[in-house]
């Protein structure tokens, strides 16, 4: 029997070694700059993320006009705020938007890969990609999300959306009671990825 | 088969990972940055040319292949970007751009000394490139008329294509009946042609609702449907699956 079920015991020093080997190979040949592998990263802390997906979700709150549009249309709605450039690039080609509301809750999942809107939701966290995951949610989405920490009631219906083509989803949460008050760019602080792929509910602070 | 087409339904898992972050140690945003770069510098888009070396495709098909390609217990042992360490740094060895000795030799090094500095250089058209694939993206809309295309609430029965290497039809939804819920406006590729599987020339898209009670029957929750987006290739009008 192989070591299959073991891991070396440097596991992440040697991840970290071989990473960094490759990327300095890259380099000597010319394949990408010393800048290439910073670029992508910082693009993605400044102009593709859920700081983009909050502003959609929070505008879609106070403005129910635009949260109708938002799902009947999602690129056009997507289109009219003052987002960075680039809200149809890379995996958000073509993207659809559904609204949670007190009797459908929505959650996205992707079973054969980690399909995730980039451009509002930037990159993916763990939870989503995890086989285990991607697995039960097909079958028992209800006992997923308890494990979450969401309780959905058997009265609610539960929609899940598997991102097996071209189109990558999100969820427009409910606006959670209690924010009557608070501002638009508040509400934004309330919307967390998590809220936005269906795994939690959207809360007042 | 591969297990990794059929994940949709597996049982015996245990719970799920709840970890919210999207890198677990620091090293793993460098992969990430590597496979994002060759995206962007994939021989067949149609963006300006650059300096960079990279003169093949690299695409998430390829990135796919490589995943569904490994032995399924890797699948579950190894963290997302271990397997695409492992499969990024295999394209690279395997198109000859570096060798794996070198690779090992180099990865001693860095593993000796961590705090090592990178080589430097690089033309800026390269990372220009970059971030027009970011901003642009890649959309798989093809402008070509698709002929007959169903309509929503059509029922459908999904093929059982015969897919070898690579497929967009989870295995969970073979052999089974749904409706149309949405018929995507025009035609979609793939980033590559999956051969008897069936897809990569343009072809309409259908979202398509799913009873968990037909899928895994008394063996699903209540009160939930499943919606997949599916390529004309993989469904079939019910009515002639019947006659068939």
């Amino acid at each position: 029997m192989t070591d299959r079920f073991k891991y070396r015991e440097d596991r992440e020093a040697y991840s970290a070694a071989r990473v960094r080997a490759l990327e300095a190979l890259l380099i000597q040949k010319g394949i990408l700059t010393d800048k290439s592998v910073d670029t992508v990263l910082g693009y993605f802390e400044t102009k593709m993320g859920p700081f983009n997906g909050a502003k959609i979700v929070a505008r879609a709150w106070v403005d129910p006009e635009f949260k109708a549009r938002l799902v009947a249309d999602t690129p056009a709605a997507v289109a009219e705020l003052d987002l960075p450039a680039g809200m149809a690039g890379a995996e958000g080609e073509h993207m659809r938007a559904v609204a949670n509301d007190p009797g459908v809750h929505n959650l996205i999942i992707c079973t054969l890969c980690s399909c995730y809107p980039w451009p509002v939701l930037g990159l993916p966290p763990y939870w989503y990609k995890d086989p285990t995951f991607r697995s039960r949610a097909a079958r028992e989405p209800r006992a997923v999300l308890a494990e979450f920490g969401v309780d959905v009631p058997e009265s609610q219906q539960i929609k899940v959306w598997d991102s097996s083509a071209q189109i990558r989803w999100f969820v427009v949460p409910e606006r959670p009671a209690g924010t009557e008050s608070l501002s638009e760019s508040e509400l934004e602080a309330l919307v967390t990825p998590e809220s936005m792929m269906g795994v939690a509910l959207a809360k007042a602070a | 088969m591969k297990l990794q087409h059929h994940l949709g339904g597996l049982e015996g898992l245990g719970p799920v990972w709840t970890e919210t972050r999207v890198f677990v140690e620091p090293w793993e945003t460098r992969i990430f940055g590597i496979h994002t770069a060759m995206m962007a510098l994939s021989s067949q888009l149609p963006l300006p040319a650059t300096p960079s070396a990279f003169d093949t495709i690299w695409t998430w098909a390829d990135l796919r292949k490589g995943a569904e390609g490994i032995n399924p217990f890797d699948y579950f042992k190894y963290r997302y970007y271990e397997k695409w360490l492992g499969g990024i740094s295999g394209y690279f060895i395997e198109k000859g751009y570096i060798t794996a000795e070198e690779l090992d030799a180099l990865t001693e090094v860095y593993y000796a000394d961590p705090d090592k500095a990178l080589p430097g250089g690089g033309a800026a058209a390269i990372d220009e490139r970059i971030i027009q694939y970011l901003v642009e993206g890649d959309s798989p809309k093809r402008d070509v008329p698709v002929g007959d295309v169903l309509s929503v609430g059509d029922k459908v029965f999904i093929k059982n294509v015969p897919t070898i290497e690579h497929t967009r039809l989870p295995g969970f939804l073979r052999n089974k009946v749904g409706t149309v819920e949405t018929v995507y406006e025009g035609a979609y590729t793939y980033l590559c042609d999956t051969g008897p599987d069936g897809i990569g020339t343009p072809m309409p898209v259908y979202c398509v609702a799913f009873d968990p009670q037909e899928l895994w029957p008394g063996n699903a929750e209540a009160n939930f449907i499943l919606y997949a987006d599916l390529y004309s290739a993989y469904v079939l009008p019910a009515d002639v699956a019947e006659a068939a």
